[in-house]
């Protein structure tokens, strides 16, 4: 066991430091969506050109192919700098090119792969359905075969940012027969396609990224099928083993950020009998519970890269970071709102950053999977509970 | 980096935990009645002679090359079996000796020869811990022992039992260790150390806190395997998810606990910034685990879980006793909030 890193790591450190110093953007990211689009595609350009793009894509589809602890480094690096998060450019860096590199053919690599690189397009992912959550492989999205092309009829939703999107990765359901897993496949679909009408969802935190969309016969050719056809479940499953335990670097930082902010607000905010707020026994207790767990997360995710690099295979880490994180930054910023005090009420007042981290909390234990899925899948997959 | 142990430290384990399986299996402690030890001086003696008393000591006492994390993970295995306290009296006790010069304390404690008991302190009472003791503390295990190690942020000292005075004798909640209540006024230490020269009493937290893991993934293991074979409504009740969700709880508070283990055991080791705040967060968490996956597997065993004829129980009490020791969840996210983040 140790936390040493190697002169040469030091090193790659001092450099992903240097660069990002000089090149990340000096403005904030916009708030507005279109605004939002032309800044995620400009930062990438940036890596791009800089050789920073795609750190965990081999060199062969023009990544950086990074070992690792080069990874972690330049995540931890990133986070640090505090230059923009990942934004619209997430599905296509982590989901649909890790995806397309494990499971698609030479023209569907040759075509799509290099765009993402270099910030020409935008993806977004087509997976849950209004009833099929959870229960994602009960997908209902119906692909009927017709000549070169599949016709597709249905609904998606949860499709984040869709309307600043250029592509989409898309689960339909190509055979209604056969086992619900076994009928499913993956597909790259144009977002300017006849016959699909989006509409944003407005959010409890106010925000409009979520939306539904639908597909009344849609038409999308069959050389677009990722990995064969009905093969979609694996398929979907195949970014997987992109995944070094890393992922969660950004926000373990994020999150220790968070509660090193809320210490220092509670030292600064008095309470209505006059006193700090860091001053009262039951929030002191709190912050100091909440700031342990926070360390122990950054422990976990360093054990779990050291237990990634040992097997080669991805491990509980990945659920089990997934839920303790967001439950954690939930209670972070239940707490906030007690420190706040009356101001809670008002998201305009200097403190109005917390009360908005309060409503946007509540995403991060339902997206990517509930806490409650998360909990099957650990009781499940690694401690071999019963179905 | 790497947090995961090296093949000689997972060696460290494995010899550790066939052993402890083999001589000193939990459900001994079924059929101990109440006062009898469960480590007499033969079984000291015996564990001394695999070397584990010494096996963090500074090079200079020892050439093996073990530190800290090595102890640690012996620690969890200890746990894990339920061994008594009294073993942190003497791997500690030995490093009091050592690094005070008390070299035939050392000898004695090395050989297993000499039986440390560890104390905390009585709530109400103030203590002062130097070349002389005063306060009032509940010891454990007083019953055989020669010394009692008393610590606490500020020093440690190894005190003579002859040099304290009874005042009571009590029932534990963990029948299986003597508890009984003494005082020191003016009382002489036969070693002390104080905090400036090593951190006895952080040691000694992050070693309990190695214990209270070794405790947490013992009940988790035996909930996972109950929750397999018992069978309710025709299913097995890991099947349904209130029982497993309370069992995914209990894996996520020991990979938590574990990796916060690794992770302090290294930066105290190293004397990195980061030793102080890691520690504090480990036992505020340890506590907390052992605790909440103990007494989650009461409640998964069912009724049986709440008799004499499992060992749930066990686990329950003795959960208890260690929180008590090194400082308390409070005491320790007292210190951490006071503490600057490391980078």
């Amino acid at each position: 066991m140790n936390l040493d890193f190697t002169p040469e790591q030091m090193q790659f450190r001092e450099r992903v430091r240097d660069w990002l110093e000089s090149n990340k953007p000096t403005r904030p990211r916009p708030a507005d969506g279109a605004e939002g689009r032309e800044f995620d595609l400009a930062w990438q350009k940036t890596l791009y050109a800089g050789g920073w793009a795609g750190i965990n894509w081999p060199t062969d589809y023009g990544g950086q192919g990074f070992d690792t602890f080069q990874q972690l480094i330049f995540l931890m690096e990133y986070a640090k700098s505090r230059a923009p998060g990942d934004w619209y450019r997430f599905n296509g860096l982590n989901l649909a090119g890790p995806t397309i590199i494990a499971c698609g053919d030479e023209e569907q690599k040759s075509t799509h792969l290099p765009p993402i690189l270099k910030g020409e397009v935008i993806w977004c992912q087509g997976f849950s359905e209004p009833s099929a959550g959870s229960d994602l492989a009960s997908l209902k999205t119906r692909a009927v075969i017709d000549g070169d092309d599949m016709v597709v009829t249905g609904s998606k939703i949860w499709t984040s940012w869709a309307r600043f999107a250029d592509w989409q990765q898309l689960l339909v359901r190509t055979d209604p027969d056969a086992p619900k897993h076994a009928g499913i496949s993956w597909v790259i679909n144009r977002m300017d396609n006849p016959g699909m009408e989006i509409r944003p969802i407005k959010d409890m935190a106010g925000g409009s990224d979520l939306h539904e969309v639908f597909y009344d016969e849609v038409r999308i050719p069959l050389k677009n099928i990722v990995g064969g056809i009905n093969n979609g479940w694996r398929v979907s499953m195949a970014q997987l083993s992109f995944e070094r335990g890393t992922a969660f670097m950004p926000s373990q930082i994020e999150t220790q950020k968070t509660i090193e902010d809320l210490i220092e607000l509670a030292r600064n905010t008095a309470l209505e009998d006059g006193r700090f707020a860091i001053d009262d026994d039951h929030i002191a207790y709190e912050l100091a519970k909440l700031r342990a767990e926070t360390r122990s997360l950054l422990a976990m995710t360093l054990m779990g890269i050291s237990r990634n690099e040992r097997t080669g295979i991805p491990g509980p880490e990945g659920s089990m970071l997934k839920l303790f994180q967001s439950e954690l930054y939930k209670r972070i910023t239940a707490l906030a709102l007690e420190i706040v005090g009356p101001d809670r009420a008002s998201l305009s007042s200097p403190t109005g950053r917390w009360p908005q981290a309060f409503l946007g909390s509540f995403a991060n234990t339902l997206g990517g999977g509930t806490s409650e899925v998360m909990r099957n899948i650990i009781g499940e997959r690694y401690l071999g509970l019963p179905k | 980096m790497d947090l995961l142990p090296t093949e000689e430290q997972q060696q460290i384990i494995d010899t550790a935990a066939s052993f402890l399986a083999n001589e000193f299996p939990v459900k001994q402690l079924l059929s101990l009645t109440r006062g009898e030890p469960r480590i007499t001086r033969n079984h000291l003696k015996q564990i001394a002679d695999l070397g584990w008393i010494g096996i963090g000591l500074p090079g200079d006492f020892d050439d093996v090359g073990y530190g800290l994390p090595e102890e640690a993970l012996l620690f969890v295995e200890l746990g894990r079996n339920l061994m008594p306290p009294s073993l942190l009296g003497s791997v500690l006790g030995a490093r009091i000796a050592a690094i005070s010069g008390g070299s035939e304390q050392l000898r004695s404690i090395l050989e297993g020869t000499t039986k440390v008991a560890v104390a905390t302190a009585r709530a109400t009472c103030s203590v002062q811990i130097g070349d002389s003791v005063d306060g009032e503390f509940l010891v454990f295990e007083a019953e055989d022992a020669d010394f009692v190690l008393i610590s606490d942020e500020h020093a440690a000292a190894l005190l003579p039992l002859t040099a304290m005075q009874c005042t009571s004798t009590d029932n534990c909640i963990d029948d299986t260790l003597g508890l009984s209540c003494w005082l020191a006024s003016a009382s002489p230490a036969r070693c002390f150390v104080p905090a400036g020269k090593d951190r006895i009493f952080l040691r000694g937290a992050l070693l309990v806190s190695a214990m209270l893991l070794g405790m947490a993934e013992a009940t988790l293991d035996r909930s996972v395997g109950y929750a397999k074979e018992r069978e309710q409504f025709g299913k097995p009740i890991g099947s349904f998810q209130a029982i497993k969700h309370y069992c995914a709880e209990m894996a996520i508070r020991c990979e938590s606990v574990r990796a916060l283990l690794h992770h302090a055991s290294i930066t105290v080791q190293t004397q990195s910034d980061a030793g102080l705040f890691d520690t504090y967060s480990l036992k505020a968490l340890a506590i907390k685990a052992a605790q909440s996956n103990a007494n989650a597997a009461v409640q998964i065993h069912g009724g049986m879980g709440y008799t004499q004829e499992m060992d749930i129980h066990l686990f329950v009490k003795r959960a208890q006793v260690l929180g008590t020791l090194f400082g308390n969840e409070r005491f320790h996210l007292k210190k951490l909030l006071s503490e600057r983040a490391p980078d």
